[in-house]
């Protein structure tokens, strides 16, 4: 079975299927409908594998009872105790819940270690064996990794540190809490959720309303749109380029690169919208991952306004607890009076960024290129933030407006070319590739392939402009929601064949334009790998 | 009050913090001026600030930070 929500097996069959049963079964049996449909959807895809989903499933549950165990005690003996002692037994109960929630991370993230990153940490372990001539070796172990494992156990761990925080009261109920974990459209690629806000909805089994359907199809439609129209019909170039990146010059690995990143933007974020799409249909409202990025001032914002749910994440639970640690803290206060406001954190929040950034990098593969991506991220904000008054100075000098349009459109274009070369790594065949692609850009770059028509690299002008107009209309949309005005609501909002002919258009332009059947080759969805 | 005005005007002289009500929502504070500022306040009034206080709700107004800082201030 194919994993992805991009083919007519998901969005014909197994959604409308989930769906007419979930409408029919009376609502208390709607949840255990939605649980068996997630649990059969993984199983159909990682078989076995299922049993990490149920371990991790299970043991949240259990580090979440402990935990509030270890709260009730507390509570109690705070309330029977005089106000000098509450302090100390507030401090007990805090050390003996950390150690529960330490257990809980190191399971998960061990887990996490062991299934994706062995080989990688074993290769380059034995790589500096070898170079050191030692006479042993690590042995090479061929895991195979449960589809959605770097999603799902991002949920599991912000369930436990909020049980932990007290932000979250933990639950008793296992099913609630293994729906939360393995809502079948969410479960390959994300978003990743929170149990505050998913949890409760999806346990509540809503019945479908034609609202929410016909605006979940909507949503679908325009997702299967960007991928379907634009992404897969980018492929066959972006493969041939970045595989045989020598018998190219640089105007057509920067290209290939451009390409690349509107593929992977158009792949992601299409996906997206159909997952968000089929959760609206059940009535379950799933965070957004994305707010037209490539609006973006700076690569900061990029990374607010992209893959929001990862961003947030690491914001909440490695950004801010690592530059609020003890250390980092005295560490800030220290630096702030002898360096000022602006420089003094720059050290703590330096260390958190790096930890943000090359777990950022990590998360997204085993592999070096992906390290370099993510620290390329962490240099480039560090950097902005770091000359943050120099650049203001300098425009104050030059007498040039930080609000006027050209200083926007600059930083616009200038956010969207650095954001293209970190890409650029993301899909490199490695991190040398990476380079020796970055490098024939700056050393090798001629127009000569774009004169003759030989940079068409397996598609032809017809591609291109289908491409092109798909960009353009899906930029329209973009311009919308960025000046917030709703293209669902004003569609929602017009008479039965004006909103028809609107579906039957887009249905249209899909089957017309989308780059499916057997002369293509659709791109495989590219943060399931993840 | 005072104080925590001082504190802020000193951390972002430009922003009027008497009026502003979206200091995390519209990108007023940074996330490097909210790692200032937390030293600042632990300093001066000598409370914990855990990450998970960081929050919009507590930050987007002088009043929402100084409802945080009394309440920590109580829980202490």
């Amino acid at each position: 079975m194919i994993a992805s929500y991009c083919v007519p097996g998901y969005f014909l069959v197994i959604l409308p299927l989930v769906a007419l049963a979930y409408q029919i079964v009376p609502r208390q049996h709607r949840r255990k409908l939605l649980l068996l449909a997630d649990y059969a959807f993984f199983f159909a895809i990682s078989g076995k594998l299922l049993i990490f989903l149920l371990v991790s499933t299970v043991s949240i549950h259990h580090i979440g009872l402990w935990l509030e165990s270890f709260q009730t005690e507390r509570d109690l003996a705070v309330k029977g105790a005089e106000r000098s002692e509450r302090k100390q037994i507030k401090a007990v109960y805090k050390g003996k819940m950390r150690g529960v929630v330490t257990l809980g991370i190191l399971f998960h993230v061990g887990l996490l270690l062991v299934l994706k990153y062995a080989n990688f940490f074993g290769s380059n372990a034995n790589a500096l064996l070898g170079a050191l001539n030692l006479p042993f070796s690590l042995p090479e172990f061929k895991l195979a990794l449960p589809i959605g494992i770097s999603f799902y156990t991002m949920q599991a761990l912000s369930y436990i540190i909020d049980v932990y925080r007290g932000t979250v009261k933990p639950d008793r109920n296992l099913g609630r809490l293994a729906l939360y974990m393995s809502f079948f459209p969410a479960l390959i690629e994300g978003p990743i959720c929170r149990y505050s806000d998913t949890a409760d909805q999806l346990w509540a089994g809503n019945p479908i309303t034609y609202r929410n359907l016909t605006f979940g199809a909507q949503r679908i439609l325009f997702g299967l749109f960007k991928k379907m129209v634009i992404a897969d019909r980018l492929n066959p170039l972006i493969q041939a380029v970045f595989l045989n990146y020598q018998d190219y010059d640089g105007g057509v690995v920067a290209l290939a690169m451009v390409c690349y990143t509107c593929q992977l933007y158009m792949e992601f974020s299409g996906t997206m919208d159909v997952v968000i799409g089929s959760g609206e249909i059940f009535g379950i409202t799933l965070p957004e991952n994305f707010r037209q990025p490539f609006f973006s001032k700076s690569i900061s914002e990029f990374w607010t306004r992209w893959h929001i749910t990862l961003g947030t994440w690491f914001k909440d639970y490695i950004f801010y607890p690592v530059s609020l640690s003890a250390p980092l803290k005295k560490l800030t206060s220290n630096a702030r009076k002898k360096l000022g406001n602006h420089f003094g954190p720059m050290l703590a929040s330096g260390i958190a960024l790096f930890c943000v950034w090359f777990c950022n990098g990590l998360w997204h593969g085993s592999a070096w290129n992906f390290i370099f991506f993510g620290l390329y991220h962490f240099v480039l904000i560090f950097c902005g933030n770091l000359f943050e008054p120099f650049n203001q100075s300098s425009l104050e000098k030059l007498h040039i407006n930080r609000q006027g349009v050209p200083w926007r459109v600059w930083q616009t274009v200038r956010t969207i070319i650095l954001v293209n070369f970190g890409e650029l790594f993301f899909r490199a065949h490695g991190l040398q590739a990476g380079l020796a692609m970055f490098k024939k850009i700056w050393t090798d770059f001629k127009l000569d392939a774009f004169a003759s028509g030989d940079y068409l690299v397996g598609i032809d002008v017809k591609d291109l402009i289908v491409v092109i107009a798909g960009v353009v209309f899906v930029l329209v949309f973009s311009i919308l929601h960025e000046r917030d005005v709703s293209v669902r609501e004003a569609i929602a909002g017009q008479k039965l064949p004006v909103r028809w002919l609107c579906y039957y258009g887009l249905i249209l332009l899909i089957i017309i334009f989308g780059a499916y059947g057997q002369a293509y080759s659709p791109v495989d969805p590219i943060y399931a790998g993840f | 009050m005072e104080e925590l005005y001082e504190i802020l005007e000193e951390l972002q002289p430009e922003v009027d913090f008497k009026t502003a009500t979206n200091l995390i929502d519209g990108h007023l504070l940074s996330s490097l001026s909210i790692i200032s500022l937390i030293a600042e306040l632990e300093d001066a009034f000598d409370i914990t600030i855990p990450a998970v206080e960081i929050v919009p709700a507590n930050f987007n107004s002088a009043d929402a930070i100084w409802a945080l800082v009394q309440r920590l201030s109580e829980d202490d």
